[in-house]
């Protein structure tokens, strides 16, 4: 467990009720993941149960309660996108990662995740890795993308 | 004197004091409505959605659930139109869907008049996910060891991290509020066990009655007991005696505390 770091995250807050979704955004951003040691102690911290912590962090898309890779990969199965192909799109995402949605590949690089609709629609398919969108994705193109943000 | 509201439930003229909910209005009017998710000593949350009702009058004709909607001056309500029947009749097939053998869920659709379930999962969970559970622990015991995981159709009830409680204290008043006893409490021999659909939620040693030899409560029960409905009323208990011996004995019994301040008929 970090201590420094949690320390650190929540001296940015000042006051602790109406902040525990920023916080958890902080947490999330640093450690990449939410662990269960730094939720014990920030229940600890703020005197907010870690029933309802647990629960909010289990609410959210957003965070994640399981380590995930460096880069994010959402892509869209929302009604145009699905009609545009979007599933072969992830079977090939699938296929090239050897993850299934939700999973981190072995080397914690890339994280696999379904959305429904972006609003982006006019792009159909739709792939987002990190904060950058592509769009009109065919399943070809999907080895360029993803060789892109590897390291 | 509250100020008392007057409205109409299936044409009978009725007069509730306000702030109160239209299904308590009907209820002290002797109306039927089916629930599930109401209790009488929890904040209504208007989850499992059975006790809808029609309404117009003061406000734009519509379904609302009636265990969260206050009463209004001119508030005109059915309970029993077809409408609502077919509506009724969807929520518990839907709730049947997952609970298919959950005997309360069962005895509301005979009356409701519920034959099958055309939305049969294969699944087989008491848990109709009204959060009676969580609401006790929450705001009447003050534990916090229940709380919802996940949302959408994966959602349940699950204590932190989904292992064995450390918040839990053994008082066993989610399953005493169940109502489809989803959520068991079990005392064999000196061990306590609280557990639901596949997850054990605490388990406990009991103690010893000094008196009877019976056991009867969780050390850490009797602890919060003591800390949070007895001190605060300058009671003090010292020996370890369970309730019928301490109703026999000579000392003067603990006055009487509501439900709300967390103390059980039990103690």
């Amino acid at each position: 467990m970090d201590v420094a770091a949690m320390d650190a995250i929540l001296a940015k807050f000042p006051t602790i009720r109406g902040n525990l979704i920023g916080i958890l955004h902080e947490m999330q951003s640093h450690f990449n993941y939410l662990p269960e040691e730094d939720l014990r102690y920030l229940s600890k911290k703020t005197q907010i149960p870690i029933t309802q912590i647990y629960s909010i962090a289990n609410f959210y898309n957003r965070f994640s309660l399981k380590p995930k890779g460096k880069n994010t990969v959402c892509v869209c199965l929302g009604t145009a996108c699905h009609v545009k192909g979007a599933e072969r799109v992830m079977d090939e995402i699938k296929a090239q990662l050897k993850v299934d949605v939700g999973e981190s590949t072995d080397d914690m690089q890339f994280s696999l995740e379904e959305v429904r609709c972006i609003g982006a629609c006019s792009l159909a398919p739709a792939v987002v890795v990190n904060e950058e969108t592509y769009g009109q994705v065919a399943p070809k193109q999907i080895h360029g993308i993803l060789q892109k943000f590897k390291k | 004197m509250p100020t008392m509201i007057n409205l109409t439930i299936n044409g009978e003229k009725i007069a509730a004091p306000e702030g109160t909910s239209v299904l308590q209005a009907a209820r002290q009017a002797g109306i039927f409505i089916p629930t599930l998710c109401d209790y009488e000593a929890l904040e209504p949350e208007g989850t499992c959605r059975l006790c809808i009702v029609e309404l117009s009058g003061s406000i734009r004709p519509c379904i609302r659930v009636s265990c969260i909607q206050e009463v209004k001056e001119g508030l005109v309500v059915e309970t029993e139109t077809e409408r609502i029947i077919k509506n009724r009749r969807l929520i518990l097939e839907l709730l049947l869907g997952r609970s298919p053998y959950c005997r309360e869920l069962l005895d509301l659709a005979g009356k409701c008049g519920v034959m099958t379930s055309r939305f049969l999962t294969g699944e087989d969970d008491d848990c109709i996910r009204c959060g009676r559970c969580v609401r006790v622990c929450r705001d009447k015991i003050g534990a916090y060891a229940l709380c919802w995981v996940n949302r959408g159709y994966n959602r349940k009830v699950a204590t932190d991290f989904e292992r064995l409680s450390e918040y839990c204290i053994g008082c066993g008043s989610c399953a005493q509020v169940c109502p489809t006893g989803a959520i068991k409490m079990e005392d064999r021999g000196n061990q306590r066990r609280i557990y639901t659909w596949g997850q054990v939620v605490a388990r406990f040693e009991l103690e010893k009655c000094e008196k009877c030899g019976r056991y009867f409560a969780p050390r850490k029960y009797i602890d919060w007991m003591r800390r949070k409905a007895f001190k605060p009323k300058g009671i003090e208990l010292i020996d370890l005696i369970c309730p019928e011996c301490l109703r026999k004995t000579e000392r003067p019994a603990p006055a009487k505390v509501p439900f709300g301040n967390g103390a059980f008929p039990a103690w």
